[in-house]
């Protein structure tokens, strides 16, 4: 069985901002896929050109080996979006609302009252399927925009974003369905600012910055890119800048950056280096205030190959 | 293509059910706006002929209309009977315009017509008076056309006989002259012919026209609205003809606006006693009006990033149309300058062709009028069209 969705080569520019920049890679059957990137980083716009609603400036995209095009409507039924932002009638109800979207999926009648008995009692709104939308809270109108892109029974689940301004219960909720979906054989490609469900949910992630794939593979290829390094973390009371400066000067250490009142250190051997980060941070007037040392994960990844925090 | 654009037309219709404002515009608001203005403004329908004769004949046959005619059109309600001292007093006074017309015989008049001549009454017509107008001009037709045929009967006589003309004969068609019955009810037909849109019925249905043009913007604004709901994205992912979309939306502007201008013809008609015309005709103009608020509108909603702004923007343009269009109050036809303005305005065009519908009484008429709305809508539709193909993403 070949790859559910293939995409090489896409790059989408409004006016001055590349916001795709040479964007690719390939989802199999049962396989969560994870774009991981802070805001802006393009996400949004490469998701789109996926699904078909904008027109990439170039590059391919193929579902289940079909040409996406605005009237690839086979490659499109094939495809379940659930956007970013919200995507429902807030003055029609649940149920309204699913059965509104599945019969633009050429459901017939009947398959659609089935589906959406079935989709409202996964997402929790069986209770509430007569209720309007626009009288939900944040996280059931976040779980009835999932039960949309679902209800067709799509070949490729495509979740922007979706636990953005969601209660923690409602969230874990949905990570959870997101799991039992890929054991379906459901291809998910999955955006996300947050490290955590990428590295809960996805097989293969790839890390986003500024349009560009900066780097891509499981957590652990990606973590062993900087591995057999450590992280140090310190607090410094005085100017943290300058303190990063000066570690960053040291042999011993690959990366430090400035992140509110601390400095992060990547670095060989945290044991060994210590004494001479605390010396270095001394030398321009500062203070260690508290050391953290530990193994690295997705964010020190990011930190690493752009200078940046995933989350600003 | 026709099953998505449907299903969406469904689905906006039942959204538009739900939203109230929709029916405040299309129904409420102007129904009661035709209520508030009707007892605010007289009614104006009726041809009133104010006029009167100048009699420089005296003889038996001026006679006849004199004393026979002209009372008995003012018995009828057709006519309100002006006096004039000389025919000089009746040119001044036609030339002001304080009388609608003048109707002058000629000294000779009698001897004419019992010679077997021609009856020519003079007609002065105030200035912009058209209607009253071919009226008094109608009136002077009519009775010419019965005296001169029995003056050929006089005049055949004469030739058979060889003789002077038989007194009686001539006193046949004095009585013919004054026999005014038939002669009042040519008039009231003409009269009746030559009506245009009464009062109310020009109200009415310049509000339903002025509303329209919200009323379709509900459909009109529908892709914004779409993109605030974030559902836009959606409908574009579904594998349904990307055109659908637009399809739907236009099909439902489309319908809210017959709908909403059916209801006010019936509405006032139930209502208030209005009458827009024959149907067919009025089908037409309607039909035509609500595709060129479609265009006009469509156009405006381009200059605008939300829905609400669109409808700021469409609400200006929708005022500015309907005044020039004369639907508050109505454009006087007689100065150049606001007839051209009228003519710049769908909703003149719109009134301009109910009044020719009802002085007609044929659909037909209707057909330039509907051809100068539909060419707003093309002249609108084709830029938005345009425009919204090269904004589209893909
Ligand atoms: N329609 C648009 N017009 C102009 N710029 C856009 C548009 N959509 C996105 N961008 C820009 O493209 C970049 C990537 O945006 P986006 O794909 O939404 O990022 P993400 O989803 O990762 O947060 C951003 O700089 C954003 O401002
Ligand atoms: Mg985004």
């Amino acid at each position: 069985m070949g790859a559910v969705l293939r995409c090489s080569g896409l790059r989408k520019a409004f006016g001055d901002i590349q916001a795709v920049d040479d964007v690719g890679f390939e989802i199999a059957p049962g396989e969560t896929y994870g774009l991981l990137g802070p805001n802006g980083a393009g996400k949004t716009t490469s998701i789109s050109m996926i699904a078909g609603l904008l027109h990439p400036d170039a590059g391919e995209i193929e579902v289940l080996g079909t040409r996406m095009t605005p009237r690839a409507l086979d490659a499109k039924a094939a495809v379940g979006l659930v956007p970013q932002d919200l995507a429902i009638y807030p003055d029609l109800t649940a149920r309204e609302n699913l059965h509104f979207f599945g019969r633009l999926q050429h459901m017939s009648r009947h398959d659609v009252r089935a589906r959406s008995d079935e989709i409202l009692e996964v997402i929790g709104l069986r209770e509430r399927s007569d209720d309007r939308a626009g009288e939900f809270s944040g996280g059931m109108k976040r779980r009835l925009n999932i039960g949309i892109g679902l209800l067709h029974q799509p070949r490729l689940l495509i979740l922007d974003e979706p636990t953005v301004g969601v209660d923690p219960q409602s969230r874990n909720a949905i990570l959870e369905s997101v799991e039992a979906l890929a054991v379906e054989g459901l291809a998910v490609l999955y955006t996300t600012h947050y490290m955590e469900e990428a590295e809960r949910l996805c097989r293969r992630i790839a890390i986003v910055d500024q349009g560009r794939i900066v780097a891509e593979g499981t957590r652990r290829e990606l973590i062993d890119t900087i591995s057999e390094q450590d992280i140090v973390r310190l607090k410094v009371a005085g100017d943290v800048h300058a303190a990063a400066v000066a570690c960053d000067a040291l042999p011993s250490v690959s990366s430090a950056d400035a992140e509110d009142d601390e400095v992060v250190c990547l670095l060989d051997q945290a044991a060994s280096s210590l004494p001479a980060l605390l010396a270095a941070v001394s030398s321009v007037d500062a203070s260690v205030v508290g050391v953290e040392v530990r193994e690295p994960d997705l964010e020190d990844v990011f930190l690493y190959l752009t200078g940046r925090a995933l989350r600003d | 293509m026709l099953r998505a654009a449907g299903l969406i037309l469904v689905k906006d219709t039942r959204l538009r059910v739900r939203d109230r404002s929709v029916w405040l515009f299309a129904f409420v608001v102007p129904i009661g706006m035709t209520f508030l203005f009707s007892s605010i403004f007289p009614d104006t329908g009726a041809i009133e002929l104010r006029a009167g004769v100048v009699d420089l004949d005296g003889g038996e046959v001026a006679a006849g209309f004199v004393e026979g005619v002209v009372p008995a059109l003012a018995d009828a309600d057709v006519l309100t009977e002006v006096g004039f001292d000389s025919e000089e007093d009746a040119r001044a006074r036609v030339t002001e315009g304080e009388v609608d017309a003048a109707w002058v015989l000629p000294a000779g008049f009698s001897e004419d017509v019992l010679a077997g001549g021609d009856a020519r009454i003079e007609v002065l017509v105030a200035a912009g008076r058209t209607l009253p107008g071919e009226l008094a001009r109608g009136v002077a037709d009519a009775y010419a056309r019965r005296i001169e045929q029995a003056g050929l009967a006089v005049t055949v006589q004469g030739v058979l006989t060889g003789g002077p003309p038989d007194p009686q004969l001539i006193g046949a068609i004095a009585a013919a002259a004054a026999d005014t019955e038939e002669l009042v009810r040519v008039t009231t037909d003409l009269a009746d012919r030559g009506q245009p849109l009464d009062a109310v019925s020009y109200l009415a249905a310049g509000m339903a026209a002025f509303f329209v043009f919200f009323a379709v913007q509900f459909g009109v604004t529908g892709l914004l609205e779409e993109r605030q709901f974030g559902t836009m994205s959606r409908l574009l992912a579904a594998p349904i003809a990307p055109g659908a979309i637009h399809l739907g939306k236009l099909l439902g502007a489309f319908l809210l606006g017959v709908t909403s201008m059916a209801v006010l013809a019936v509405a006032s008609q139930q209502l208030l006693g209005a009458d827009w015309g024959p149907a067919p005709g009025v089908a037409i103009l309607i039909v035509a009006i609500v595709l060129a608020a479609i265009g006009v509108m469509s156009l405006v909603a381009l200059f605008a990033h939300t829905a609400e702004q669109a409808s700021n923007f469409q609400a200006v343009v929708a005022v500015v149309l309907g005044l020039t269009g004369g639907v508050f109050v109505p454009v006087p036809g007689d100065i150049a300058a606001l007839r051209i303005i009228t003519a710049v305005s769908p909703h003149g065009w719109f009134l301009r062709g109910l009044n020719e519908l009802s002085a007609s009484g044929q659909w037909t008429t209707v057909l330039p009028a509907a051809g100068a709305i539909l060419l707003f809508g093309a002249v609108t539709a084709v830029p938005a069209v345009v425009v919204q193909r090269r904004r589209s993403s893909w």
